[in-house]
Protein backbone atom coordinates (compact mmCIF):
# COMPACT_ATOMS: atom_id res chain seq x y z
CA UNK A 1 0.00 0.00 0.00
CA UNK A 2 1.43 3.50 -0.75
CA UNK A 3 -0.18 6.74 0.65
CA UNK A 4 0.36 10.39 0.03
CA UNK A 5 0.21 12.72 3.30
CA UNK A 6 -0.76 15.87 2.74
CA UNK A 7 -0.73 19.22 4.56
CA UNK A 8 -0.72 23.20 4.43
CA UNK A 9 0.96 22.91 8.79
CA UNK A 10 4.11 21.26 9.43
CA UNK A 11 2.44 19.94 12.69
CA UNK A 12 -0.64 18.35 11.22
CA UNK A 13 1.96 16.95 8.63
CA UNK A 14 3.97 15.06 11.28
CA UNK A 15 0.57 13.85 12.88
CA UNK A 16 -0.46 12.26 10.04
CA UNK A 17 2.47 10.35 8.96
CA UNK A 18 2.57 9.62 12.24
CA UNK A 19 -0.84 7.33 11.85
CA UNK A 20 0.39 6.40 8.35
CA UNK A 21 3.96 5.14 9.32
CA UNK A 22 4.22 1.50 9.41
CA UNK A 23 0.92 0.76 8.06
CA UNK A 24 1.57 1.75 4.15
CA UNK A 25 4.75 3.50 2.38
CA UNK A 26 4.24 7.17 2.02
CA UNK A 27 5.56 10.73 0.43
CA UNK A 28 4.35 13.72 1.49
CA UNK A 29 2.93 17.01 0.32
CA UNK A 30 3.88 20.18 2.17
CA UNK A 31 2.56 23.34 0.83
CA UNK A 32 4.41 25.90 3.10
CA UNK A 33 7.61 27.36 4.00
CA UNK A 34 10.82 26.29 5.60
CA UNK A 35 13.05 22.97 5.62
CA UNK A 36 10.71 20.14 6.51
CA UNK A 37 12.62 17.57 8.28
CA UNK A 38 11.40 14.39 10.29
CA UNK A 39 8.53 13.01 8.74
CA UNK A 40 9.83 9.60 7.40
CA UNK A 41 8.84 10.17 4.00
CA UNK A 42 10.28 8.42 0.19
CA UNK A 43 9.41 11.50 -1.83
CA UNK A 44 8.57 15.08 -0.44
CA UNK A 45 6.91 17.16 -2.39
CA UNK A 46 7.05 21.02 -1.77
CA UNK A 47 4.31 23.50 -2.78
CA UNK A 48 4.22 27.20 -2.46
CA UNK A 49 2.68 28.79 0.54
CA UNK A 50 -0.31 30.03 -0.55
CA UNK A 51 -1.11 28.03 -3.40
CA UNK A 52 -4.96 27.47 -3.48
CA UNK A 53 -6.78 24.34 -2.55
CA UNK A 54 -7.35 23.44 -5.96
CA UNK A 55 -4.61 24.07 -7.79
CA UNK A 56 -2.88 21.49 -5.40
CA UNK A 57 -5.88 19.11 -5.15
CA UNK A 58 -5.74 19.16 -9.01
CA UNK A 59 -1.72 18.40 -9.05
CA UNK A 60 -2.17 15.67 -6.57
CA UNK A 61 -4.83 14.02 -8.88
CA UNK A 62 -2.35 13.91 -11.81
CA UNK A 63 -0.26 11.84 -9.55
CA UNK A 64 -2.67 9.86 -7.61
CA UNK A 65 -1.87 6.93 -9.62
CA UNK A 66 1.09 6.46 -8.02
CA UNK A 67 -0.65 6.08 -4.51
CA UNK A 68 -3.89 3.79 -3.04
CA UNK A 69 -4.62 6.67 -0.60
CA UNK A 70 -4.56 9.79 0.24
CA UNK A 71 -4.29 11.54 3.97
CA UNK A 72 -4.71 14.95 4.63
CA UNK A 73 -4.58 16.93 7.69
CA UNK A 74 -7.80 18.28 8.90
CA UNK A 75 -6.82 22.29 8.72
CA UNK A 76 -9.23 24.27 6.25
CA UNK A 77 -6.76 23.60 3.67
CA UNK A 78 -6.29 19.66 4.24
CA UNK A 79 -10.09 19.48 3.98
CA UNK A 80 -10.95 21.59 1.29
CA UNK A 81 -8.06 19.22 -0.40
CA UNK A 82 -9.76 16.16 0.30
CA UNK A 83 -13.18 16.76 -0.34
CA UNK A 84 -12.18 18.23 -3.98
CA UNK A 85 -10.27 15.11 -4.68
CA UNK A 86 -13.30 13.07 -3.08
CA UNK A 87 -15.51 14.89 -5.18
CA UNK A 88 -13.39 14.20 -8.11
CA UNK A 89 -12.62 10.53 -7.95
CA UNK A 90 -15.77 9.31 -6.03
CA UNK A 91 -13.54 7.76 -3.28
CA UNK A 92 -15.33 7.50 -0.07
CA UNK A 93 -13.77 10.02 2.70
CA UNK A 94 -13.33 8.66 6.24
CA UNK A 95 -13.26 12.08 7.92
CA UNK A 96 -11.49 13.38 11.54
CA UNK A 97 -10.48 10.16 12.03
CA UNK A 98 -8.08 8.99 15.32
CA UNK A 99 -7.17 5.69 14.66
CA UNK A 100 -6.80 3.66 11.12
CA UNK A 101 -6.07 -0.17 10.23
CA UNK A 102 -6.57 -1.57 7.30
CA UNK A 103 -7.15 -5.19 6.63
CA UNK A 104 -8.87 -7.28 4.30
CA UNK A 105 -8.54 -4.13 1.86
CA UNK A 106 -11.16 -2.64 3.95
CA UNK A 107 -10.34 0.25 6.10
CA UNK A 108 -11.00 0.97 9.97
CA UNK A 109 -11.47 4.00 11.50
CA UNK A 110 -12.49 5.67 14.22
CA UNK A 111 -14.03 9.24 14.64
CA UNK A 112 -15.73 10.98 17.13
CA UNK A 113 -19.64 12.00 16.13
CA UNK A 114 -22.78 13.61 17.92
CA UNK A 115 -20.36 16.72 18.63
CA UNK A 116 -18.00 14.22 20.80
CA UNK A 117 -20.46 12.29 22.93
CA UNK A 118 -19.81 8.94 21.00
CA UNK A 119 -17.32 7.18 18.78
CA UNK A 120 -17.99 5.98 15.31
CA UNK A 121 -16.35 2.62 14.47
CA UNK A 122 -16.45 1.96 11.04
CA UNK A 123 -15.13 0.01 8.16
CA UNK A 124 -15.36 1.17 4.77
CA UNK A 125 -13.57 1.58 1.05
CA UNK A 126 -12.37 5.03 2.03
CA UNK A 127 -9.43 6.11 -0.14
CA UNK A 128 -9.16 9.53 1.35
CA UNK A 129 -9.20 10.70 5.11
CA UNK A 130 -8.54 13.18 6.99
CA UNK A 131 -6.88 13.28 10.42
CA UNK A 132 -8.27 15.49 13.19
CA UNK A 133 -5.92 17.87 14.54
CA UNK A 134 -3.86 17.06 17.78
CA UNK A 135 -5.38 13.57 18.67
CA UNK A 136 -2.27 11.90 17.65
CA UNK A 137 1.21 12.49 18.91
CA UNK A 138 3.34 13.55 16.30
CA UNK A 139 7.08 11.01 16.19
CA UNK A 140 10.06 12.26 14.27
CA UNK A 141 10.76 9.91 12.19
CA UNK A 142 14.79 10.08 10.04
CA UNK A 143 14.35 9.95 6.51
CA UNK A 144 16.22 12.45 3.45
CA UNK A 145 13.48 12.04 1.28
CA UNK A 146 13.47 12.89 -2.32
CA UNK A 147 12.48 16.61 -3.05
CA UNK A 148 10.15 17.04 -6.02
CA UNK A 149 7.76 19.55 -7.12
CA UNK A 150 4.03 19.11 -7.27
CA UNK A 151 2.69 20.17 -10.86
CA UNK A 152 0.65 22.83 -9.69
CA UNK A 153 -2.38 23.27 -12.11
CA UNK A 154 -4.17 26.91 -12.75
CA UNK A 155 -6.54 28.00 -9.82
CA UNK A 156 -10.16 29.27 -10.19
CA UNK A 157 -9.42 31.61 -6.84
CA UNK A 158 -7.27 34.44 -6.61
CA UNK A 159 -5.24 35.30 -3.61
CA UNK A 160 -5.29 39.05 -2.44
CA UNK A 161 -3.30 39.61 0.30
CA UNK A 162 -2.12 36.99 3.19
CA UNK A 163 -2.29 38.51 6.96
CA UNK A 164 -0.52 36.90 9.73
CA UNK A 165 -2.82 36.25 12.46
CA UNK A 166 -1.60 37.74 15.40
CA UNK A 167 2.16 37.49 14.91
CA UNK A 168 4.08 35.71 17.81
CA UNK A 169 0.88 34.41 18.95
CA UNK A 170 -0.73 31.67 20.78
CA UNK A 171 -0.34 28.44 19.07
CA UNK A 172 -2.06 26.18 22.08
CA UNK A 173 -1.81 23.02 19.63
CA UNK A 174 1.70 23.10 20.89
CA UNK A 175 1.36 23.81 24.44
CA UNK A 176 2.66 21.88 27.34
CA UNK A 177 0.93 23.30 29.94
CA UNK A 178 -3.07 24.79 29.56
CA UNK A 179 -4.97 26.97 31.85
CA UNK A 180 -8.64 27.35 31.14
CA UNK A 181 -11.42 29.14 31.91
CA UNK A 182 -15.05 28.73 31.96
CA UNK A 183 -18.09 30.69 32.39
CA UNK A 184 -17.36 30.75 36.28
CA UNK A 185 -14.65 32.94 35.95
CA UNK A 186 -17.46 35.59 36.05
CA UNK A 187 -15.81 38.55 34.21
CA UNK A 188 -13.31 39.73 31.67
CA UNK A 189 -11.58 41.48 34.65
CA UNK A 190 -11.46 37.94 36.71
CA UNK A 191 -8.93 36.51 34.07
CA UNK A 192 -6.31 38.52 35.90
CA UNK A 193 -6.55 37.01 38.94
CA UNK A 194 -5.71 34.07 37.22
CA UNK A 195 -2.87 35.03 35.14
CA UNK A 196 -0.24 34.36 38.06
CA UNK A 197 -0.89 30.72 38.03
CA UNK A 198 -0.58 30.92 33.77
CA UNK A 199 2.98 32.47 34.73
CA UNK A 200 3.86 29.98 37.56
CA UNK A 201 3.36 27.09 35.71
CA UNK A 202 4.72 28.69 32.39
CA UNK A 203 1.49 27.91 30.28
CA UNK A 204 -0.88 29.27 28.50
CA UNK A 205 -4.18 30.51 28.88
CA UNK A 206 -7.42 29.19 27.23
CA UNK A 207 -11.04 29.77 27.21
CA UNK A 208 -14.42 27.44 26.81
CA UNK A 209 -16.72 28.27 24.01
CA UNK A 210 -18.98 31.35 26.31
CA UNK A 211 -15.87 33.22 27.63
CA UNK A 212 -14.44 33.28 23.74
CA UNK A 213 -17.13 33.45 21.59
CA UNK A 214 -20.19 34.57 23.72
CA UNK A 215 -18.65 37.00 26.30
CA UNK A 216 -15.35 37.86 24.23
CA UNK A 217 -13.50 37.88 27.55
CA UNK A 218 -10.66 36.20 25.58
CA UNK A 219 -9.89 35.91 21.76
CA UNK A 220 -11.41 33.41 19.39
CA UNK A 221 -7.84 31.93 19.05
CA UNK A 222 -7.65 30.83 22.87
CA UNK A 223 -11.09 29.01 22.13
CA UNK A 224 -10.88 25.45 23.07
CA UNK A 225 -13.68 22.65 22.16
CA UNK A 226 -14.96 21.39 19.25
CA UNK A 227 -15.53 24.19 17.53
CA UNK A 228 -12.17 25.73 18.64
CA UNK A 229 -8.69 24.40 18.72
CA UNK A 230 -8.31 20.85 20.03
CA UNK A 231 -5.04 20.70 22.01
CA UNK A 232 -2.98 17.79 23.65
CA UNK A 233 -0.83 19.11 26.34
CA UNK A 234 0.96 17.54 29.22
CA UNK A 235 -1.41 19.06 31.56
CA UNK A 236 -4.63 20.92 31.43
CA UNK A 237 -5.90 22.61 34.31
CA UNK A 238 -10.08 23.70 33.78
CA UNK A 239 -11.04 26.34 35.93
CA UNK A 240 -14.66 26.94 36.05
CA UNK A 241 -15.29 24.97 33.23
CA UNK A 242 -18.41 22.82 33.82
CA UNK A 243 -17.77 20.41 31.10
CA UNK A 244 -20.10 20.45 28.23
CA UNK A 245 -18.82 17.79 25.49
CA UNK A 246 -18.15 20.67 22.90
CA UNK A 247 -15.49 21.24 25.66
CA UNK A 248 -14.56 18.05 26.36
CA UNK A 249 -14.32 16.96 22.71
CA UNK A 250 -11.42 20.10 22.50
CA UNK A 251 -9.23 18.89 25.43
CA UNK A 252 -10.06 15.08 25.56
CA UNK A 253 -6.30 13.88 24.76
CA UNK A 254 -4.69 16.09 27.05
CA UNK A 255 -2.51 13.64 29.19
CA UNK A 256 -3.57 15.08 33.00
CA UNK A 257 -6.11 17.12 33.83
CA UNK A 258 -7.18 19.29 37.20
CA UNK A 259 -10.50 20.63 37.47
CA UNK A 260 -11.55 23.24 39.83
CA UNK A 261 -15.25 24.32 39.85
CA UNK A 262 -17.42 24.86 43.00
CA UNK A 263 -20.22 23.03 41.58
CA UNK A 264 -19.62 19.22 42.79
CA UNK A 265 -22.15 17.72 40.11
CA UNK A 266 -19.97 19.39 37.09
CA UNK A 267 -19.48 16.97 34.59
CA UNK A 268 -15.85 18.21 34.00
CA UNK A 269 -15.07 16.15 37.30
CA UNK A 270 -15.89 13.26 35.30
CA UNK A 271 -13.30 14.29 32.90
CA UNK A 272 -10.45 14.75 35.24
CA UNK A 273 -7.76 13.21 36.71
CA UNK A 274 -8.06 15.05 39.98
CA UNK A 275 -10.36 17.73 41.40
CA UNK A 276 -11.27 20.22 43.65
CA UNK A 277 -15.20 21.30 45.08
CA UNK A 278 -14.54 24.67 45.32
CA UNK A 279 -14.39 28.73 44.72
CA UNK A 280 -11.44 28.90 41.91
CA UNK A 281 -10.99 32.61 43.80
CA UNK A 282 -9.75 31.00 47.24
CA UNK A 283 -7.99 28.09 45.65
CA UNK A 284 -6.06 29.64 42.85
CA UNK A 285 -4.03 31.69 44.97
CA UNK A 286 -3.15 29.10 47.48
CA UNK A 287 -1.41 26.60 44.95
CA UNK A 288 0.56 29.88 42.94
CA UNK A 289 1.96 29.69 46.40
CA UNK A 290 2.40 26.56 46.79
CA UNK A 291 4.18 26.27 43.58
CA UNK A 292 6.62 29.45 44.65
CA UNK A 293 7.84 27.12 47.31
CA UNK B 1 -28.89 41.54 -7.80
CA UNK B 2 -27.54 38.12 -6.75
CA UNK B 3 -29.67 34.32 -6.68
CA UNK B 4 -27.98 32.70 -3.22
CA UNK B 5 -28.65 29.35 -2.57
CA UNK B 6 -28.20 28.43 0.86
CA UNK B 7 -27.72 24.78 2.24
CA UNK B 8 -29.23 24.58 5.29
CA UNK B 9 -28.44 20.79 7.84
CA UNK B 10 -30.99 20.01 10.17
CA UNK B 11 -29.53 17.68 13.44
CA UNK B 12 -30.82 16.61 16.44
CA UNK B 13 -30.24 18.94 19.54
CA UNK B 14 -26.67 17.05 20.91
CA UNK B 15 -26.94 18.54 23.90
CA UNK B 16 -30.28 17.32 24.75
CA UNK B 17 -28.82 13.56 23.64
CA UNK B 18 -27.41 11.00 26.53
CA UNK B 19 -26.03 7.71 26.38
CA UNK B 20 -27.17 4.98 28.25
CA UNK B 21 -25.27 2.53 30.33
CA UNK B 22 -23.68 0.92 27.81
CA UNK B 23 -22.81 3.99 26.05
CA UNK B 24 -25.30 3.44 23.30
CA UNK B 25 -26.53 7.09 21.94
CA UNK B 26 -30.37 7.77 23.57
CA UNK B 27 -32.46 9.03 19.75
CA UNK B 28 -36.13 8.24 20.45
CA UNK B 29 -37.35 11.82 21.97
CA UNK B 30 -35.04 14.31 21.23
CA UNK B 31 -36.10 17.32 18.74
CA UNK B 32 -34.18 18.26 15.77
CA UNK B 33 -32.68 21.56 15.04
CA UNK B 34 -31.50 23.99 12.46
CA UNK B 35 -27.23 23.33 13.12
CA UNK B 36 -25.41 26.64 14.32
CA UNK B 37 -23.05 27.32 11.53
CA UNK B 38 -26.51 26.65 9.10
CA UNK B 39 -28.13 29.59 11.30
CA UNK B 40 -24.68 31.51 10.35
CA UNK B 41 -24.95 30.40 6.62
CA UNK B 42 -28.81 31.91 6.53
CA UNK B 43 -27.97 35.20 7.56
CA UNK B 44 -24.97 35.47 5.26
CA UNK B 45 -27.31 34.41 2.21
CA UNK B 46 -30.36 36.90 3.79
CA UNK B 47 -27.38 39.87 3.73
CA UNK B 48 -25.98 39.30 0.24
CA UNK B 49 -29.42 39.50 -0.50
CA UNK B 50 -30.47 42.70 1.29
CA UNK B 51 -27.69 44.19 -0.04
CA UNK B 52 -26.99 43.32 -3.57
CA UNK B 53 -30.89 42.23 -4.10
CA UNK B 54 -31.89 39.32 -5.08
CA UNK B 55 -33.60 36.07 -3.97
CA UNK B 56 -32.59 33.36 -1.86
CA UNK B 57 -33.18 29.59 -2.05
CA UNK B 58 -32.56 27.41 0.60
CA UNK B 59 -31.78 23.71 0.19
CA UNK B 60 -32.51 20.76 2.91
CA UNK B 61 -30.85 17.38 2.01
CA UNK B 62 -33.07 15.80 5.45
CA UNK B 63 -36.31 14.12 5.59
CA UNK B 64 -39.99 15.19 5.35
CA UNK B 65 -39.72 16.45 9.34
CA UNK B 66 -37.69 19.00 7.52
CA UNK B 67 -39.77 20.94 7.39
CA UNK B 68 -39.89 22.75 10.20
CA UNK B 69 -36.15 23.96 9.67
CA UNK B 70 -37.02 24.85 6.45
CA UNK B 71 -40.14 27.25 8.11
CA UNK B 72 -37.09 28.60 11.04
CA UNK B 73 -34.95 29.52 7.51
CA UNK B 74 -38.03 31.24 5.74
CA UNK B 75 -38.64 33.23 8.97
CA UNK B 76 -35.30 34.68 8.76
CA UNK B 77 -35.64 35.80 5.22
CA UNK B 78 -34.99 32.72 2.87
CA UNK B 79 -37.36 33.24 -0.02
CA UNK B 80 -37.82 29.85 -1.62
CA UNK B 81 -37.30 26.45 -0.13
CA UNK B 82 -36.39 22.88 -1.31
CA UNK B 83 -36.23 19.86 0.77
CA UNK B 84 -34.33 16.58 -1.04
CA UNK B 85 -35.60 13.68 0.72
CA UNK B 86 -33.63 10.72 1.57
CA UNK B 87 -31.14 11.37 3.81
CA UNK B 88 -30.39 8.18 5.80
CA UNK B 89 -27.28 9.07 7.24
CA UNK B 90 -24.04 11.62 7.40
CA UNK B 91 -22.10 10.70 4.96
CA UNK B 92 -20.99 13.80 3.17
CA UNK B 93 -20.46 12.28 -0.82
CA UNK B 94 -24.22 11.41 -0.80
CA UNK B 95 -25.16 14.92 0.48
CA UNK B 96 -23.14 16.21 -1.96
CA UNK B 97 -24.51 14.12 -4.62
CA UNK B 98 -27.86 14.55 -3.76
CA UNK B 99 -27.66 18.65 -3.70
CA UNK B 100 -25.73 19.12 -7.00
CA UNK B 101 -28.58 16.92 -8.38
CA UNK B 102 -30.81 19.57 -7.81
CA UNK B 103 -28.44 22.57 -8.03
CA UNK B 104 -27.60 21.44 -11.55
CA UNK B 105 -31.09 22.80 -12.85
CA UNK B 106 -31.16 25.71 -10.91
CA UNK B 107 -29.81 29.50 -11.74
CA UNK B 108 -27.54 31.26 -9.21
CA UNK B 109 -24.65 33.33 -8.22
CA UNK B 110 -23.64 31.91 -4.73
CA UNK B 111 -24.16 28.84 -2.47
CA UNK B 112 -23.19 29.56 0.97
CA UNK B 113 -23.01 27.02 3.53
CA UNK B 114 -21.70 26.08 7.00
CA UNK B 115 -18.12 25.00 7.08
CA UNK B 116 -18.76 22.30 9.61
CA UNK B 117 -21.33 20.85 11.19
CA UNK B 118 -21.70 20.70 15.12
CA UNK B 119 -22.55 16.79 14.64
CA UNK B 120 -19.91 15.02 12.28
CA UNK B 121 -17.15 18.19 11.65
CA UNK B 122 -16.69 15.99 8.20
CA UNK B 123 -15.87 19.80 6.76
CA UNK B 124 -15.73 18.01 3.02
CA UNK B 125 -18.68 19.29 1.47
CA UNK B 126 -17.35 22.43 0.72
CA UNK B 127 -14.08 20.99 -1.35
CA UNK B 128 -16.94 17.91 -2.48
CA UNK B 129 -19.35 20.34 -4.08
CA UNK B 130 -16.63 23.02 -5.71
CA UNK B 131 -15.22 19.88 -7.28
CA UNK B 132 -18.93 18.20 -8.86
CA UNK B 133 -20.03 21.31 -9.84
CA UNK B 134 -16.59 22.87 -11.19
CA UNK B 135 -17.02 26.19 -9.49
CA UNK B 136 -14.31 27.81 -6.93
CA UNK B 137 -14.70 27.44 -3.22
CA UNK B 138 -13.86 30.29 -0.98
CA UNK B 139 -13.64 28.40 2.21
CA UNK B 140 -13.96 29.44 5.70
CA UNK B 141 -15.24 32.85 4.99
CA UNK B 142 -15.61 35.68 8.14
CA UNK B 143 -16.66 38.40 5.56
CA UNK B 144 -18.04 38.42 2.10
CA UNK B 145 -18.76 41.08 -0.23
CA UNK B 146 -19.67 41.02 -3.92
CA UNK B 147 -18.05 43.53 -6.69
CA UNK B 148 -19.73 43.20 -10.00
CA UNK B 149 -19.22 39.59 -10.89
CA UNK B 150 -16.79 38.27 -8.51
CA UNK B 151 -16.87 37.52 -4.52
CA UNK B 152 -14.71 38.27 -1.78
CA UNK B 153 -14.10 36.49 1.41
CA UNK B 154 -11.68 36.82 4.07
CA UNK B 155 -10.38 33.26 4.75
CA UNK B 156 -10.20 32.35 8.29
CA UNK B 157 -6.75 29.70 8.38
CA UNK B 158 -5.07 28.11 11.61
CA UNK B 159 -2.30 30.71 11.35
CA UNK B 160 -3.04 33.55 9.16
CA UNK B 161 -6.13 35.03 7.25
CA UNK B 162 -6.18 36.01 3.06
CA UNK B 163 -8.15 38.26 1.50
CA UNK B 164 -9.25 35.77 -1.61
CA UNK B 165 -11.84 36.16 -4.38
CA UNK B 166 -13.27 34.43 -7.62
CA UNK B 167 -15.89 34.49 -10.23
CA UNK B 168 -19.42 33.62 -9.24
CA UNK B 169 -20.83 31.29 -9.35
CA UNK B 170 -18.89 30.53 -6.62
CA UNK B 171 -19.33 28.16 -3.11
CA UNK B 172 -18.32 29.94 0.08
CA UNK B 173 -18.23 28.57 3.64
CA UNK B 174 -18.65 30.72 6.42
CA UNK B 175 -17.09 30.52 10.11
CA UNK B 176 -19.62 31.16 12.73
CA UNK B 177 -17.87 34.34 13.82
CA UNK B 178 -19.36 35.85 10.15
CA UNK B 179 -21.92 36.90 11.87
CA UNK B 180 -24.80 36.91 14.65
CA UNK B 181 -28.48 35.01 13.33
CA UNK B 182 -30.97 37.42 13.42
CA UNK B 183 -34.52 36.32 15.40
CA UNK B 184 -36.89 36.75 13.15
CA UNK B 185 -39.91 38.31 14.66
CA UNK B 186 -43.10 36.49 15.67
CA UNK B 187 -45.01 37.87 12.54
CA UNK B 188 -42.32 36.35 10.01
CA UNK B 189 -42.38 33.28 12.00
CA UNK B 190 -46.40 33.12 11.25
CA UNK B 191 -46.09 34.10 7.41
CA UNK B 192 -43.44 31.37 7.24
CA UNK B 193 -45.52 28.39 8.46
CA UNK B 194 -47.96 29.13 5.21
CA UNK B 195 -45.30 29.35 2.44
CA UNK B 196 -44.95 26.51 0.25
CA UNK B 197 -42.01 24.25 0.43
CA UNK B 198 -40.73 22.52 -2.80
CA UNK B 199 -40.29 18.47 -2.17
CA UNK B 200 -37.93 16.33 -4.37
CA UNK B 201 -36.27 13.20 -3.37
CA UNK B 202 -32.48 11.23 -3.92
CA UNK B 203 -32.20 7.70 -3.53
CA UNK B 204 -28.30 7.08 -2.81
CA UNK B 205 -26.60 4.37 -1.78
CA UNK B 206 -24.73 3.94 1.44
CA UNK B 207 -23.50 0.89 1.52
CA UNK B 208 -19.74 1.12 1.43
CA UNK B 209 -19.87 2.00 4.99
CA UNK B 210 -20.21 -0.36 7.59
CA UNK B 211 -20.63 0.83 11.29
CA UNK B 212 -19.44 -1.53 13.59
CA UNK B 213 -20.16 0.57 16.77
CA UNK B 214 -21.06 3.72 17.86
CA UNK B 215 -20.83 4.33 21.52
CA UNK B 216 -19.70 7.07 24.25
CA UNK B 217 -15.95 7.04 24.83
CA UNK B 218 -15.27 5.29 28.16
CA UNK B 219 -13.49 7.98 30.53
CA UNK B 220 -9.90 6.44 31.61
CA UNK B 221 -9.34 9.68 33.79
CA UNK B 222 -8.33 8.73 37.45
CA UNK B 223 -11.70 11.15 38.73
CA UNK B 224 -9.55 11.78 42.66
CA UNK B 225 -11.86 14.46 43.63
CA UNK B 226 -11.57 16.69 46.63
CA UNK B 227 -13.87 18.11 48.35
CA UNK B 228 -11.90 19.32 51.10
CA UNK B 229 -9.79 22.23 49.20
CA UNK B 230 -6.92 22.19 52.34
CA UNK B 231 -6.58 18.01 50.90
CA UNK B 232 -6.91 18.97 47.35
CA UNK B 233 -4.07 21.80 47.15
CA UNK B 234 -1.11 19.78 48.38
CA UNK B 235 -1.80 16.79 46.32
CA UNK B 236 -2.63 19.32 43.14
CA UNK B 237 0.16 21.07 43.38
CA UNK B 238 2.54 18.03 43.39
CA UNK B 239 0.94 16.65 39.84
CA UNK B 240 1.51 20.01 38.54
CA UNK B 241 5.19 20.48 39.66
CA UNK B 242 5.77 16.65 38.05
CA UNK B 243 4.04 17.89 34.80
CA UNK B 244 6.30 20.89 34.54
CA UNK B 245 9.41 18.54 34.53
Amino acid sequence: MKALVVSDDINFLKQACTLVNGKAEYDAVYVGEGRVSGVGASTLYTVKKGTPYDAVADGILEIMGNYDIIVAGSTEFGREVAGYIAGKTGYYAATEIFSLEFSNGKAKTKRFFYGGKTVIEEESDAKVFTVAPGVIEAKEFESKPEEKDLPIKPSKVRVNKVVPKNAGGVRLEDAKIIVSVGRGIGSKENISKIEPLVNAVKGELAGSRPVCMDYGWLSEDRQVGLSGKKVSPKLYIALGISGQIQHIAGMRNSKTVIAINKDKNAPIFQECDYGIVGDIFAIVPKIVEELKK
Amino acid sequence: MVNVIVLIKQIIDIDQMKTDSEGKPILSGIPYRVENLSKNAIEAAVQLKEKNGGKVTGIIFGTEASTAAMKEAYAMGVDEGIIITGYKGSNPIVTAKAITSILKNLQYDIVVLGDQSADSYTGMLPGLLSAMTGFPLLGNANSITINGRSVRITQVGEAENAEIEADMPAIVSVTQEINQPRLPPVLQIMAAGRKPIRMEKYDGSFSNVNVISNLAPKSERKKKIFEKVDEGIPEIVKVIKEEMR
